[in-house]
């Protein structure tokens, strides 16, 4: 049955909307970066893995905004005309892979997947039973992730070099992680969305959307994911901090474990603030788009009514 | 799947509530056996549709969740092996166009559904044959 035939409240609706545009601007995001590499992997074996992982996320960025289409936008609203000021993904998302710096895409997945891990456990229960239904699709395909980026990580670090290129490498995406667990800023509905002056019309206006704690605190007590962004993100320090460790890493989190609001980059993505490498890669991946003169997103089939 | 029979007075409620999309695992995979009437001539259809990839009936493969006519509109619940499949819509059009052909279907309605999650163990013997004798070994 179609979510769409859920009533959902313009609240209920926006908090939907804000988790699920950071869910899939995530992962189509990375995927984008990912595929840089199948040019430029030190092997074919990880050229074949890097490429199979962002299929991979290509694919549940899909899933994620199928559910935002079931809300009312088109593939278009919310990729190839969409203004690159709304996507909420991380930044750690978009940053350019400095060049032929293979520790940077091992230690951006690594951190990157084990977040991913993270949340999609806090939604296997979702309240929005779209969202629980494509949980365990999601995590059949994810394990590997984590494994192929642990198994790098072990093996660049037994060197001082690769220890080297692996702590450059923190030092620079460490911050940027940081930002998967900032309370993503709400995006305006948009207009095509909502009827006339039917319910949901006062959120077409920026100017009167809740901010993003309110939103982050409506997702978690309407029960759409079962824990808050800063729990996960405890979970998250717990986990990747002893291992980065473990292999003679140093992590930005001082010893009390406290991360303060400066350790998170001003531009962290979710706050519609971007680096100016997300002008850059939107610009690239909508080239094409545009240079066709196209309208919508061209179909093998119509989408069924 | 049990090879028991269970009679249909044994039906329970599924277990998820009204909006989850999915069968409950055990009905699964549908192959139609003892469909009837428009039914059986759209599984018949269902049936000589094959994967892109592989030569198995997409039905064997057991990507076919459920189907229903109701007055000329036929539904269907499906699957797909994998999240990031290229040939999502090819597919679905495959399914529609078969299932146009029959005589008492004027209109299709496909809902793709991810739950439960798809696996090997959703392939039907006959599918398995059919994978085996294109080299796989399942």
């Amino acid at each position: 049955m179609a979510a769409t035939e859920i009533e959902l409240t313009p609240d209920q609706r926006l908090a939907l909307e804000t988790e699920l545009r950071t869910l899939a601007d995530d992962e189509f995001v990375i995927a984008e970066r990912y595929t840089e590499w199948q040019v430029h992997a030190p092997t074919l074996e990880s050229d074949l893995a890097l490429a199979n992982i962002a299929q991979d996320e290509l694919g549940h960025a899909r899933l994620w905004y199928d559910l935002l289409e079931e809300l009312g936008y088109d593939e278009t609203d919310l990729l190839w005309e969409r203004d690159p000021d709304t996507f909420r993904h991380a930044t750690l998302s978009e940053l350019p892979f400095p060049e032929g710096e293979w520790a940077d895409a091992i230690v951006r997945s690594y951190l990157f997947d084990v977040a991913e891990g993270l949340r999609l456990e806090a939604l296997e229960d979702s309240a929005y039973p779209a969202i629980a239904d494509r949980v365990g699709k999601i995590q059949r395909e994810e394990g590997y992730h984590t494994e192929h980026a642990e198994n790098w990580l072990e093996r660049l670090a037994t060197d001082d070099e690769g220890g080297d290129h692996l702590q450059a490498a923190v030092d620079r995406l460490f911050p940027h992680a940081l930002a998967l667990f900032v309370p993503a800023e709400p995006v305006p509905f948009g207009a095509e969305t909502v009827s006339g002056d039917g319910a949901g019309s006062q959120y077409t206006d920026a100017d009167a959307l809740p901010d993003a704690a309110t939103v982050e605190e409506t997702i978690v007590s309407e029960g759409y994911r079962s824990d808050s962004l800063a729990t996960l993100g405890e979970r998250w320090l717990d986990r990747v901090v002893p291992t980065l460790e473990s292999h003679g890493l140093r992590t930005p989190v001082p010893a009390d474990g406290e991360i303060t609001d400066e350790l998170v980059p001003d531009a962290c993505g979710r706050n519609g603030n971007h680096t100016d490498d997300w002008d850059t890669l939107y610009a690239d991946f909508t080239h094409t788009y545009r240079e066709l003169g196209r309208e919508d997103a061209t179909m093998i089939m119509d989408r069924p009514e | 799947m049990t090879s028991e029979t269970q009679p249909e007075t044994d039906a329970t409620p599924c277990g998820y509530t009204e909006y989850r999309e999915g069968p409950a695992i055990d009905d699964l995979p549908a192959t139609g056996v003892g469909a009837t009437g428009v039914d059986a001539a759209v599984w018949d259809a269902l049936y000589a549709v094959e994967d892109p990839e592989m030569p198995v009936s997409i039905v064997d493969l057991g990507l076919i969740y459920d189907v229903g006519v109701d007055d000329g509109l036929a539904r269907v619940d499906m699957t797909l092996t994998y999240s990031g499949c290229p040939a999502r819509d090819m597919l679905q059009n495959d399914v529609r166009e078969a299932i146009q052909a029959v005589d008492g279907v004027e209109d299709v309605d496909i809902n793709l559904v991810w739950s439960p999650e798809w696996s090997v163990e959703l392939v039907t013997e006959a599918g398995k044959e059919n994978l085996r004798d294109f080299g796989l070994s399942v």
